[in-house]
C-alpha cells in the first residue's frame, strides 16, 4: 500500500532530481512480486537478516504473544526473509543529501500509521531549496 | 484516496475481522515498541547516514554511493509483501 502511493509520488520525486528506493528484509524473489504486483518503477533492496535496517536503529525482534498472533495468521518470517531471526524494521523514511546526511527523518513504531508520500515532497523541496 | 485513508481502511477491515484477543496484543505490541525507547536509537536529522550496499529484486547491487551520483535519495523501509 505504502509502496504504491510512493511510485505515484515517484515522478514528483524525479523531477526534483531525487532518487528513491525502498529496503525491505525480504529475499529478492519476494521484493520481485512486490515490484510486479504494483508495477513499482524503483528498485525494492533487499536487507538480509536486517544488517542495514539495524545500522538506522530501526530493527525490532517480534517475540511471544506477538509472534504467535503472526503465525497465526499464517505469516512465517523465516520463509519471507530467508533467516530465522523474527525481526523486523519500524516502518521509516528517510531523505539523505548528497553529503549521505539525514535531512528528513520519519519513524513509527505503529505499523498503520505513515507519512503521506506528498508530506516528502514537500520536504525535499525544504532541502533543496536550502 | 490518500495513504492515510487507505490504511485508516485497512485498520478499520482488522478492528472487524480479527479476533479481539489477537486485536489486543497487536496493539500492546505497539505500545510497548513505543515504551521501548527504540525511538531514541534511531537515526535522525543530521546524522550521517550508514553506507549500504545491496541487492536489487533482479539480482544487481545497489550502493548509497551511486544513488547519490545525482541527487538526494528518499529511502523506505518496508516490512514485507505479506
Amino acid at each position: 500500500m505504502e509502496l504504491e502511493a510512493l511510485q505515484k509520488a515517484l515522478p514528483a520525486f524525479a523531477a526534483l532530481g531525487a532518487s528513491l528506493v525502498a529496503i525491505s528484509p525480504q529475499l529478492e524473489k519476494f521484493n520481485r512480486q512486490v515490484r510486479k504486483q504494483h508495477q513499482l518503477e524503483f528498485e525494492v533492496l533487499s536487507d538480509p537478516e536486517n544488517q542495514i535496517a539495524r545500522q538506522f536503529g530501526l530493527v525490532y525482534q517480534v517475540q511471544g504473544e506477538l509472534r504467535q498472533v503472526y503465525e497465526g495468521f499464517g505469516l512465517d518470517l523465516n520463509k519471507y526473509n530467508g533467516d530465522d531471526s523474527w525481526t523486523l524494521p519500524m516502518p521509516a523514511r528517510f531523505i539523505i543529501d548528497q553529503k549521505s546526511i539525514i535531512r528528513y527523518a520519519e519513524v513509527n513504531p505503529d505499523y498503520t500509521e505513515r507519512p503521506e508520500p506528498e508530506e516528502t515532497v514537500a520536504a525535499l523541496k525544504a532541502v533543496l531549496n536550502e | 484516496m490518500s495513504l492515510t485513508e487507505k490504511l485508516n481502511a485497512l485498520k478499520e477491515r482488522s478492528r472487524k475481522n480479527l479476533q479481539p484477543e489477537a486485536l489486543a496484543i497487536l496493539h500492546n505490541a505497539t505500545e510497548n515498541l513505543k515504551k521501548s525507547g527504540i525511538l531514541k536509537m534511531t537515526k535522525k536529522v543530521g546524522d550521517k547516514a550508514p553506507d549500504f550496499s545491496l541487492r536489487g529484486a533482479s539480482g544487481q547491487t545497489l550502493g548509497l554511493d551511486k544513488l547519490l551520483e545525482h541527487g538526494p535519495l528518499v529511502l523506505n523501509f518496508y516490512r514485507g509483501k505479506w
